[in-house]
């Protein structure tokens, strides 16, 4: 019974906790949905309301026009296409070339690993302004296109990233699934591909989605190489060109509605792939 | 064999030629400039016109950010590359000295018959020490003061004419609006963050009182005066008086949220405001006018000078028909056509007096003398380091006004820090 | 023979290492070697972006000029009637000489900060003092917001690593705030500070009667750093949580189950399995939380814009207002030896072997 008691209690904690982190990580966001329902006069009342309210009358009215806008606007559906496209390809590259390096740096043996490790990793130590402007020669150079030059230059912070994680990773796998393997006569190579990839899948995925919505959301790099590609700019770039009718004017209204439906992607995305997140070292994967 | 190798040869010569020839008659004008609704539809407007009547050439609107610390970066990044993607800027009324270097200069195509018709100030702004004019004026924009018309009424007040009076009357008719139940009320809203909004309130406070444009035209830095100090004492007497204390952190949008809500009697701002406060739903709506800023007790009113303007650039594969092309968009036709679609400040004199553009925008009438006599920034004579000289100015002044510094203090390390960075004398400023 | 296979097979690993490194090294050769060695390269020049001016070849100038620090002790400002120090009529604050008095001139040292030490009045001075400023807000930014971010991300990697119903979302929901763009997110943050009862925070505070109807956040200096550290909190807590959690998948589930049959409890389970055997994931975590806290731009350049700097956002008004390219050059190899020392430090005190 008290036992029993005892196990209610925690669960009722536990649920609490729950709630407050929830509570914590979506409240944000919950006022951007609410500012994107709201018109500037809404916007500026004070105080301030948890529903987009009249501002004469107090009667909740709602406001739809900022995304009726947003969609209108061909740069934004356009941006969430191009978004797509330049993040997809760049998390697959920095995942299949970081997956290399991690398995080498990791799990192989060899000299000269922790040079490498930092030399891996000081591709993304400078800020980001810094480069820009080298980094754009080196586009001018070699003639890209836009949404070429994006995928190839978010691998500076992407695949610095994806290596680090991956080779904590690798390095954890226990030594005996390697031997093993190698007792059964698989190459190195096979038991890369056959053994460890799939042990490494909730790596994998974390590190892809990190990586996904970082260069999703990358902004200085995508406004440079973009500028004159206009077909190519990314969501965050065609978000900063969002306007008011005269200059000037910043329609708040609208930048919120964007940033609602710009996340609506990446929860669907995390949705599909959040089991992967913990069917690792599941079954009988060690063991056998 | 011989004879299809000839074939293909002869056919590849012609297509270069043919190539060639029609290269030379077609040809493509990049202008890079504003992204916004109606400026960007009247420049794509005035595109048409001007490829109407030059078929040869295809004119192209490229959008860049409306943020202008964001869309000088890109500018930046251009001219460093020395790209020939862009043919004309649009550039601040703040960079044409500094950026001088990378555009034409429009005396060598023909500017001296239209320079008379522009405003003076801007001119003179845009044309460097030795002479060459590296940008075209295309919209002005100045500093005016909001007020509301329904409260001066109510309280039986006048639009003020002096700092002094603005405070008094904001003083009082704060006093009653909060008793009257509007906790949230306001006298005076302005641009008190540390920016380039800064120095354009600042400039228009200190050179009102008498204390100049902090470097003078002829290089002499002239901030460290009584009435500078004694202004900008004065203005950061307002802060959490007659302005909220969050007004050293308001941009013009902060300042414009909270005079539309109807929290605040007076607002300094640009016109952009007036279309928008006066639109429906608002509580603005209807019940306010502008006017020139207040002055200082012995001085005139001054408004910054803000706006936009047109280089051609150097790296241009096309450089005569890019300057004739921003000739074209600098012309009183086409800054007619955007004075009437898109309320933009004309920078020829006579468009003031024009029927059709008065019709659009009445305020024009009445603050023709704000346009015409608003004070540049010394950005032409402390170029290339204007934005420096700003940013030594702005934190100068947020200090005080953050009370970290006293007015006095603050402008003596300023004139110290401007000698350092420009190696220019000191000097008194004129009035 | 049995040696020399062995031997071979090392060979054999040593090349198929070297074969897997080459594309990574590839992409950094084509794209970041130019880049980052332009940027040392430039850091020793005067160096002016966007102009076709001469470059000069200034040594270590830049480096100079940007870390030159000194401290001085303020002389008490004596009353020549009572030989007394004077004391400030307003405040009852005793009056010190004014920094520019004792700092030195040629080059010209300004004052970063003022503070007591055993009775005397110090002045810390600095060639260019907002920098020093910026070193310190980012690091004061950094130790607190990665401290924060990884109490919380724990914390919720943990939650989210137990059973109930509704994980899947949960695990969704977690990622949120890492997923708005973080140039809106900044702006969302700072419309909810806004000085005025349209924000978020003087709504409720007033409501509460916790503040009066107009707290200025953003402008007041000690507020600052805490509400822009807390707006970074939320952005990146689901970072620092999914990697944790992904750390935590690869301890076996057999550790746990013999420890239950050892009878420890469960905070024992905590301190004697999971945080061991988290280290490697938590250092790497580490790493990149700090890697991207000290190079932190968009909310300070957002929410503080030119009031307070970080190093990043101070490093892009040199290069765009300023266009000072060298010293703008030499600041971002400044903040790329901060970073690799922090890496180190973490590899080092976490016990990670590279090798």
């Amino acid at each position: 019974m008290s036992k029993n008691k005892y196990k209610l209690l925690k669960k009722v904690l536990f649920y609490f906790v729950l709630a407050i982190i929830i509570i914590y990580l979506l409240f944000p966001f919950y006022w951007a949905l609410n500012s994107s329902l709201k018109t500037e006069a809404q916007l500026s009342m004070t105080p301030a309301t948890f529903i987009p309210r009249d501002p004469n009358t107090g009667e909740i009215s709602i406001y739809t026009n900022n995304y009726l806008a947003i969609f209108q606007d061909g740069q934004f559906v356009r941006g969430l296409y191009n978004s797509a496209i330049v993040a997809t390809s760049t998390t697959i590259l920095a995942l299949i070339t970081g997956s290399f390096a991690a398995f080498a740096l990791g799990k192989l043996r060899f000299k000269g690993k922790t040079p490498a490790l930092y030399t891996i990793l000081a591709m993304t130590m400078f800020p980001q302004v810094t480069v820009l402007a080298g980094l754009y020669a080196v586009i001018t150079a070699l003639n890209l296109g836009a949404r070429i030059s994006m995928i190839v230059t978010y691998l500076l912070f992407t695949l610095p990233f994806t290596t680090w994680v991956l080779t904590a990773f690798f390095r954890d796998l226990p030594k005996e699934i390697m031997q093993s393997a190698q007792v059964d006569g698989a190459t190195a190579f096979q038991t890369f591909h056959m053994i460890l990839l799939p042990l490494t899948a909730p790596a994998l995925v974390t590190t892809g989605l990190l990586s996904f919505i970082q260069a999703w959301n990358e902004y200085l790099f995508a406004l440079t190489f973009t500028s004159i590609d206009v077909e190519a700019r990314t969501v965050p770039v065609a978000i900063q060109y969002f306007s008011g009718a005269l200059a000037r004017q910043e329609p708040f209204g609208e930048i919120m509605a964007a940033a609602v439906v710009v996340t609506i992607p990446i929860v669907v995305l995390v949705l599909i792939f959040q089991k992967r997140i913990v069917a690792g070292l599941t079954a009988g994967a060690v063991k056998g | 064999m011989r004879k299809k190798l000839i074939l293909v040869l002869t056919l590849i010569f012609v297509m270069i030629f043919t190539g060639l020839v029609l290269a030379e008659e077609q040809i493509t004008l990049t202008i890079a400039g504003g992204a916004v609704g109606q400026e960007l539809e009247t420049t794509e407007l005035a595109a048409e016109w001007y490829m109407e009547e030059n078929p040869h050439v295809n004119v192209e609107v490229l959008d860049t950010p409306d943020l202008a610390t964001d869309r000088l970066g890109l500018y930046l990044q251009f001219l460093e590359a020395e790209s020939s993607n862009v043919d004309v800027y649009q550039i601040d009324v703040i960079w044409p000295g500094d950026l001088e270097e990378h555009f034409l200069d429009f005396y060598d195509y023909g500017a001296e018959e239209i320079v008379d018709d522009h405003f003076d100030a801007i001119i003179e702004n845009n044309t460097t020490p030795d002479g060459r004019l590296v940008a075209l004026p295309w919209f002005t924009d100045a500093g005016l003061l909001y007020y509301r018309t329904d409260l001066l009424e109510k309280y039986d007040r006048d639009v003020p004419e002096t700092w002094s009076e603005l405070e008094a009357t904001a003083e009082y008719i704060v006093e009653q609006e909060r008793a009257a139940g509007n906790e949230d009320f306001e006298g005076f809203v302005w641009q008190g963050d540390a920016y380039e909004g800064l120095t354009c309130n600042a400039l228009e406070w200190i050179y009102s009182n008498n204390g100049g444009d902090i470097v003078s035209p002829e290089g002499k830095i002239t901030i460290n005066n009584e009435n500078a100090v004694e202004m900008i004492e004065m203005a950061a007497g307002w802060v959490g008086t007659i302005s909220p204390t969050g007004v050293t952190g308001m941009a013009e949008e902060d300042a414009r949220s909270t005079w539309e809500a109807g929290n605040a009697l007076f607002m300094r701002n640009w016109p952009y405001a007036y279309a928008l406060g006066h639109e429906e739903g608002k509580a603005t709506a209807g019940n306010f006018d502008v006017a020139p800023l207040p002055a200082g007790e012995d001085g005139q009113p001054a408004a910054t000078l803000g706006g936009w303007n047109l280089g051609a650039s150097k790296y241009s594969n096309h450089p005569e028909e890019a300057a004739k092309l921003a000739m074209f968009l600098a012309s009183e036709r086409v800054q007619k056509m955007r004075a009437v679609q898109a309320t933009l400040n004309p920078t020829i004199e006579s468009l003031y007096e024009d029927e059709d553009v008065l019709e659009a925008a009445p305020f024009f009438d009445s603050l023709y003398e704000v346009f015409t006599n608003a004070v540049a920034r010394p950005s032409t004579v402390t170029a290339p380091n204007y934005n420096q000289a700003s940013e030594l100015f702005f934190q100068a002044v947020h200090s005080v006004l953050t009370g970290q510094e006293d007015a006095l203090t603050a402008l003596e390390y300023l004139e110290l820090d401007l000698m350092d960075l420009t190696g220019f004398e000191t000097g008194n400023p004129e009035y | 023979m049995a040696k020399s296979d062995s031997s071979n097979l090392a060979r054999e690993e040593q090349k198929l290492a070297f074969k897997l490194l080459i594309p990574a090294f590839l992409i950094l050769v084509i794209i970041a070697l130019y880049p980052l060695g332009q940027v040392f390269y430039t850091s020793f020049t005067d160096r002016t972006f966007a102009t076709a001016r001469e470059t000069q070849f200034v040594g270590l100038d830049n480096y100079r000029s940007l870390l030159s620090v000194t401290m001085r002790e303020l002389p008490a400002v004596i009353d020549e009637d009572t030989g007394e120090q004077v004391v400030d009529e307003n405040t009852g604050e005793r009056v010190y000489e004014r920094p520019i008095q004792v700092l030195p001139r040629e080059p010209r040292y300004r004052s970063v900060y003022q503070f007591n030490l055993f009775g005397n009045r110090y002045v810390l001075g600095a060639r260019t003092p907002d920098f020093i400023r910026a070193v310190v807000n980012t690091l004061l930014f950094t130790i607190f917001s990665v401290f924060f971010e990884t109490i919380l991300g724990l914390g919720i990697a943990l939650v989210v690593n137990s059973e109930f119903k509704g994980r899947g979302v949960m695990r969704a929901v977690m990622l949120v705030p890492w997923a708005v763009i973080t140039v809106v997110s900044a702006r969302m943050w700072q419309w909810m500070f806004q000085p005025t009862r349209a924000g978020l925070f003087n709504m409720i505070g007033t409501r509460l009667g916790l503040i009066d109807s107009s707290y200025s956040f953003l402008t007041n200096t000690s507020l600052q750093l805490p509400s822009i550290i807390a707006v970074d909190v939320w952005k990146t807590t689901p970072f620092m949580a999914l990697l944790i959690l992904a750390g935590l998948q690869l301890i076996p589930n057999e550790l746990y189950e013999a420890a239950e049959v050892d009878g420890a409890s469960k905070f024992k389970q905590f301190m004697t399995i999971t945080l061991p055997l988290l280290k490697p994931s938590l250092a790497v975590a580490l790493i990149f939380r700090t890697l991207d806290a000290l190079r932190v731009f968009d909310v300070f350049q957002v929410m503080l814009s030119q009031r307070r700097y970080s190093m990043a956002s101070y490093n892009y008004f040199q290069l765009i207002s300023a266009r000072r390219m060298g010293l703008a050059s030499a600041i971002g190899v400044i903040i790329f030896i901060i970073i690799f020392a922090f890496a180190i430090l973490y590899m080092r005190a976490l016990g990670v072997d590279t090798e």
